[in-house]
């Protein structure tokens, strides 16, 4: 939200213009009439925890989220009347008032909350029992803090970011409520593709898997800093949009995202059985041999974990180190020296007229011969 | 090929003394034309998250090209390598081997031994020589130490690629084929290669930069750019400086006995 918040701090002047001009509800779901308070920049308080609670809404990033067709009292139910007390945390598993056209019910996010609680990310262990850290463990909006579409058009062949006029006119032709063909657009092609780039991706891992006393607690690597660390991390960085992000490995091919297992779950895409399996999908390195899995991906040059990477970091480092600093001394001192070329503390025994030391080169070449 | 050079030239009043056949400095420029285009295209993506890595990368044709230049290089390198192996066998043949044919002393042990006296072969008085650097840096002597026709600093120049390839070269091969290679060999291997060709590249681009440049370029009597690599020969005040010992058989052979030149150093005549 505070991202979200300093990116359209920019927009302030002229969403006031446009708040006075308009002031009457600006997206079809505010049937309350919400906004006429949430569109305050300033509208927070400090909450009993004691915690800055910022409730603006900034609409234009509502409308090009997910979310834009639901109505306010879809998630925040227990909001009655206006103005409202504090409001209940939303619980995305609820039944929301969208219906879900392919079997005419109501939609809901259960069966994903329920995805999500069997994996490594759940918080309950196969026994049903807590785990540790109970507040370590994600929710939906750790992840999804604001997933904005990135739909996908296709023409002649070339995929290119954005919505297609040409195949928004073929939908409109039968459905001529635009904002629904619309809607219906994005909602497929964005699944078409990753919905973030493969570094917004990362990132969301990172805000925990990087943090030092949250790996800490849980006795986990660095596995940001080691992908990072790969080509295919480095090619993220780049910006390249063809570089696998976490969730490529962790997942297997056509399982619901949400479903990341342990290397230890026997059917994890990164169990020791399947990595090769994972690695040799169609779209990645499908050409592979079944040894390919043996390459190790987040190797953190732990000695013990990983002795010939450690060894030979140690090497090249010393290699490195002897050469560099061996000719740096050199080169310093040689700079030096031409300040004073013909000090010397220990004079040579007189040398014989160079014409001698000639001569001497003359006849051991004749030797030679 | 076999283009006889002169051992000395004379160009505006002064001396010139050969160093490289064009043939070598054809060569050269090939090594360094890939071995630059390698790093342009390498070491952004060593370095992926420094601000310069992203601009740079974008300009040698991002994450899409990039990689097909940088393959492009390499190939090149390696054939270049392959090329100079030949090459010196070649010469080793036509110098060394047939000349102990005609003195009828050709045997493997002999042939063996004659590897010894190629020009690039690092021998006792290199040793010598270095520590006599060390000694004349730290000013135990005032008497700079007098090469033969390829100082130690010179060999050391040529042995760098010439052993950095082999690990480089096969290394970037493997992780360029990595999908056929994991059909024969374990994945392992790739982290193996990984290692050796980012960190053996850094080793030679730091290398290069630092030592190297500094020998030919930054050294105040060579700043901006020595110019022995696009002519082939060398003027006779570096000559004395970096080839005494060569500079005075060069004299000698030629009948310039007379006008051997006193060693110096920094501009000073040293004293003998």
């Amino acid at each position: 939200m505070k991202c979200c918040f300093q990116i359209h701090l920019k927009h302030h002047l002229l969403s006031i213009i446009i708040g006075i001009l308009f002031s009457s509800p600006v997206y079809s779901g505010d049937e309350l009439n919400c906004v006429l308070c949430h569109k305050h920049r300033g509208l927070s308080r400090i909450d009993e925890n004691g915690k800055f609670r910022l409730f603006y809404i900034n609409q234009e990033l509502f409308e090009s989220g997910p979310h834009r067709r639901n109505k306010c009292k879809d998630c925040h139910t227990d909001i009655d009347r206006i103005p409202h007390k504090a409001a209940n945390k939303v619980d995305c598993t609820q039944e929301c008032h969208i219906v879900e056209p392919s079997g005419q019910k109501k939609f809901s996010h259960k069966s994903v909350a329920k995805t999500l609680a069997s994996s490594v990310h759940g918080k309950l262990d196969k026994d049903g029992l807590p785990k540790e850290h109970q507040e370590d463990y994600p929710n939906c909006k750790n992840c999804h803090d604001q997933p904005l579409y990135r739909p996908l058009s296709a023409f002649k062949g070339n995929l290119i970011p954005g919505v297609s006029a040409r195949a928004m006119g073929r939908c409109k032709s039968c459905h001529k409520n635009g904002d629904f063909a619309e809607d219906f657009y994005d909602h497929v092609t964005t699944r078409l593709h990753k919905t973030r780039f493969a570094k917004e991706t990362v990132q969301v891992c990172a805000k925990c898997h990087q943090n030092k006393e949250f790996r800490e607690r849980h006795k986990l690597d660095d596995v940001i800093t080691t992908y990072k660390e790969t080509f295919h991390g480095k090619l993220m960085i780049l910006g390249s949009e063809k570089t696998p992000d976490c969730l490529d490995c962790h997942i297997v091919a056509g399982e619901n995202s949400h479903l990341i297992e342990s290397k230890d779950v026997l059917t994890s895409a990164v169990h020791k059985n399947n990595v090769s399996t994972t690695c040799r999908t169609s779209e990645c390195h499908e050409n592979a041999g079944p040894m390919l899995a043996g390459f190790q991906t987040h190797v953190t040059y732990d000695r013990e974990k990983y002795p010939l990477q450690f060894y030979m970091l140690v090497f090249f480092k010393a290699l490195m180190a002897l050469v560099l600093y061996f000719f740096l001394a050199l080169i310093f001192l040689e700079l030096l020296r031409r300040l004073f070329p013909s000090f010397t503390f220990i004079k040579e025994k007189k040398h014989e007229d160079y014409h001698e030391y000639v001569k001497l080169i003359k006849d051991k070449d004749q030797h030679n011969q | 090929m076999s283009k006889k050079y002169e051992a000395i030239i004379y160009k505006d009043g002064e001396r010139y003394f050969h160093r490289f056949s064009a043939h070598q400095r054809v060569q050269h420029v090939v090594l360094f034309t890939s071995v630059i285009t390698l790093a342009l295209t390498g070491f952004p993506l060593r370095h992926a998250e420094e601000s310069w890595a992203k601009p740079l990368y974008n300009f040698m044709g991002g994450p899409d090209i990039a990689p097909l230049i940088h393959r492009a290089a390499g190939t090149v390198l390696l054939g270049l390598f392959v090329y100079h192996t030949i090459y010196w066998i070649s010469l080793f043949y036509k110098n060394h081997l047939l000349k102990l044919k005609q003195e009828n002393r050709l045997t493997v042990k002999n042939a063996f031994l004659e590897i010894f006296n190629l020009e690039m072969m690092p021998n006792k008085k290199d040793l010598y020589d270095i520590i006599h650097l060390w000694k004349y840096l730290l000013y135990f002597t005032n008497r700079p130490p007098r090469h033969e026709r390829m100082s130690w600093r010179e060999k050391f120049d040529y042995f760098a690629p010439y052993w950095g390839i082999p690990i480089l070269g096969p290394a970037g091969v493997a992780l360029w084929w990595r999908d056929e290679l994991s059909h024969y060999v374990p994945g392992i291997v790739l982290n193996a290669a990984y290692i050796m060709h980012t960190d053996e590249a850094l080793l030679a681009v730091l290398f290069l930069f630092f030592v190297h440049w500094y020998n030919v370029h930054y050294a105040p009597e060579k700043f901006p750019a020595a110019t022995v690599w696009l002519t082939g020969y060398l003027n006779e005040h570096d000559m004395i400086h970096e080839h005494y010992n060569e500079y005075i058989r060069v004299m000698i052979e030629n009948g310039l006995e007379h006008e051997i030149k006193p060693q110096n150093f920094a501009g000073k005549d040293y004293e003998w």
